[in-house]
């Protein structure tokens, strides 16, 4: 089958019901994304699939529609995204491990919906969980890289 | 636009819809009205469709204007002292789009396919984008007189007189949506009681009789 991941077009041999994220950490070498409780749970897996996120874990290769961009291709080190750049400003990441999927969120909460309040980006985050309890960086972080982008 | 992708999610849900649409063939349930129905048979077959309506699988996504889901049912056990219910973990809440676009789509999650299987603990799907019913079809918590008041208003229940209810449920099962996961929630979801048939049944009986409501 064929994945467009972060521009580039692989194609792959694997069963449709292989999970995305195991396509795109075991068959495209692609770990960003992070295996965290397999059941959509903890959005430690978070991609974007047409820019808005999805858990990897729980999409079927076969069913993706769409380019996926994962943390690798939201940006790089040289030209970060609005959210890379907050994150890095507000030194969010503790242990590090959930952070692409919280970032992988926040971009797609922003592009949502621009000037998110507390309440909206603790609804959103929500899902996305963090053992170190980066929460209050986290936040922070959302409405910092809101404001990068134009929004609040 | 303050959320210049809700258009753009609205359009793909109907297209998703179109498309279903376009696959289905012959009507997933039939509809067959009966000639002629007591208000007593009404009556007891409002009380099949109460079954129905306040179940789990149906009621969970059918809540109020907090636009958040819950979690009842026995394989969301235990619950919190003093309740049989849970709001839906991680503080989801559908905003009121009903389709998470303020926040994170449902869909991040619940993808949007007709295969109806999901292991248990997994986010099941569907085969129309998954969102709450609106708010004005809040069943979670509602007695049998106000949901039977509910069914048969048409200003909050979509415009429909009991035919079209009918007809919804068939057309929602044949796009593979809620109605037909309802009696196929697969995993360890306990599945609405009775059957679409049996609903849709008890739908055009209570209809034939007149939408008698329950005292209480």
């Amino acid at each position: 089958m064929k994945l467009t991941v972060n521009g580039d077009t692989h194609d792959i041999d694997v069963d449709e019901d292989m999970p995305l994220l195991w396509a795109l950490r075991d068959e495209l070498n692609i770990t960003g994304p992070k295996y965290g409780c397999g059941i959509a749970m903890c959005g430690a897996c978070t991609v974007h699939i047409d820019g808005l996120a999805v858990r990897s874990c729980s999409v079927r290769a076969g069913d993706v529609e769409g380019e996926v961009t994962t943390i690798e291709g939201l940006g790089s080190p040289d030209a970060m995204h609005a959210v890379q750049e907050a994150w890095n400003e507000n030194q969010v990441a503790q242990c590090g491990y959930c952070q692409p999927g919280q970032i992988m969120a926040a971009a797609s909460l922003l592009t949502l919906n621009p000037e998110p309040t507390d309440e909206i980006i603790d609804q959103a985050m929500s899902a996305n969980l963090c053992r170190c309890g980066t929460y209050p960086r986290i936040r922070a972080a959302v409405k910092s890289a809101a404001a990068k982008l134009g929004g609040a | 636009m303050k959320f210049p992708i809700l258009s753009v999610a609205l359009l793909s849900i109907s297209l998703a819809s179109l498309t279903f649409a376009a696959e289905s063939s012959a009507p997933i349930a039939d509809i067959n009205p009966p000639a002629s129905a007591t208000v007593a048979e009404g009556l007891e077959a409002f009380s099949r469709i109460f079954e129905v309506t306040s179940h789990p699988r149906c009621a969970n996504c059918h809540v109020g204007e907090d636009n958040r889901p819950r979690w009842s049912g026995p394989s969301y056990a235990p619950f919190p002292p003093g309740q049989d219910w849970r709001y839906h973990g991680m503080n989801i809440n559908a905003g009121d789009s009903r389709i998470g676009v303020e926040t994170m789509p449902c869909s991040a999650c619940h993808q949007t396919t007709p295969d109806l299987e999901s292991k248990p603990h997994t986010p099941p799907h569907f085969g129309i984008d998954w969102q709450l019913a609106p708010a004005q079809f809040e069943w979670f918590g509602k007695s049998p007189s106000e949901i039977c008041a509910q069914l048969k208003d048409p200003t909050r229940n979509g415009a429909r007189d009991w035919q079209g209810l009918a007809h919804h449920l068939v057309d929602d099962a044949g796009h593979r949506g809620p109605v037909l996961w309802g009696w196929n929630p697969s995993g360890n979801r306990e599945a609405a009681p009775y059957s679409l048939q049996q609903h849709v049944d008890d739908i055009t009986i209570w209809g034939v009789a007149g939408q008698p409501c329950p005292a209480e």
